[in-house]
């Protein structure tokens, strides 16, 4: 075999190794990608929960469209609001309701199993300012018979 | 005297009235559980919510649940993105799904004597914008002034035209998934 011809087959077997360990590297990263840390990503809109109620009430679509993201990560709110309920839910996190007496609904909010531990000393009718990813949005449902509220996960106070 | 047993009467009536119209009310839960589990050769596939909202009502056997469906979590971030992207649950365009039922049985359900009662529900559930009829059963338990509701069942994901043809989640995910769901009136 002569030189040249050796020298493109070296080349060609170390590219082929680098594209395997990459395009590994790539699916195994993808399987085992971790989830956003919604704490750690940089807040999109900071609003008081009043706002958010009445922008979703105004016009569901639009707001849906601007908070909803089609994969999930949606975006990432902090929320300024007086708690109307504090509770726990059924995997053991603290739950707070941010909801202002005139309104017809509130955001609620699921803090995580470690960041329930920041609300030790917080009571209704406190001012808090909570940062989360937004699930869902406020509307009235006909069957409920009631307003529902918008949905924070993730959450933690912003201090 | 006759002007004040009017006014007494008047008032007995309406406290019968009030307390009538607050038994009368719809039980709400905001503190629910809803898990997804999916079993094939390959793997077990889990997903929980802790954020949706229920009303039953004890008069006319009414029960409502409403799912924000982006509050799904699975362990692994790929499969929620696949979950909530516009190819699988479509999450952005149905935010939630929704159980409309009614109880068939409420005659032998007593929402006011402590104990557990098996229900039957019949009506549709609404995932993706399609709806399926569905009858299922599940158990109300009455203790004080709590009731709870437990109820496990299986869907089938090619009814809500969710449907996987090639790749991973072709074989991964099972056709038929089992829901759980509990909640707390």
């Amino acid at each position: 075999m002569n030189p040249k011809k050796k020298k493109i087959l070296k080349i060609a077997a170390i590219l082929i190794v680098i594209g395997l360990l990459a395009g590994g590297g790539t699916i195994l990263y993808l399987f085992n990608m971790p989830h956003r840390n919604v704490q750690n990503t940089s807040t999109d809109f900071k609003l008081s929960n009043s706002q958010l109620v009445s922008e979703y009430l105004q016009n569901e679509a639009a707001a849906n469209e601007k908070y909803l993201a089609e994969d999930g990560d949606s975006k990432v709110l902090e929320i300024i609001g007086t708690v109307k309920k504090i509770n726990d839910d059924f995997k053991g996190q603290k739950v707070i309701l941010l909801q202002n007496k005139a309104d017809e609904a509130g955001v609620r909010c699921s803090f995580t199993k470690e960041s329930s531990n920041h609300l030790s000393s917080i009571q209704i009718g406190d001012m808090l300012t909570i940062k989360g990813v937004i699930r869902s949005g406020v509307s009235y449902d006909p069957d409920l018979e009631l307003y529902e509220n918008a949905i924070l996960e993730k959450c933690d106070l912003i201090k | 005297m006759k002007k004040n047993s009017i006014i007494f009467s008047t008032l007995a009536l309406m406290f019968i009235f009030s307390t009538a119209a607050l038994e009368a009310e719809k039980l709400v839960s905001t503190k629910t559980h809803f898990k997804f589990y999916s079993h094939t050769a390959v793997e077990d596939i889990e997903a929980n919510n802790y954020a949706a909202l229920g009303t039953i009502d004890p008069e006319s056997g009414a029960v409502i649940f409403s799912v924000p469906m982006q509050g799904f979590e699975f362990e692994k971030a790929l499969m929620q993105k696949h979950f909530n992207s516009g190819n699988f649950l479509n999450t952005k365009k149905f935010p939630k799904a929704k159980l409309k039922g009614q109880i068939t049985n409420l005659d032998e359900i007593d929402f006011k004597t402590d104990g557990t009662y098996p229900a039957m529900v019949e009506g549709d559930l609404n995932i993706k914008g399609v709806s399926q009829q569905i009858k299922e059963k599940g158990t109300i338990s009455v203790k004080g002034n709590q009731v709870t509701v437990d109820s496990k069942f299986n869907i089938t994901l090619a009814d809500y035209k969710i449907t996987f043809v090639k790749g991973k989640p072709s074989t991964n995910v099972a056709k038929t998934v089992e829901v759980t769901v509990k909640a707390e009136f």
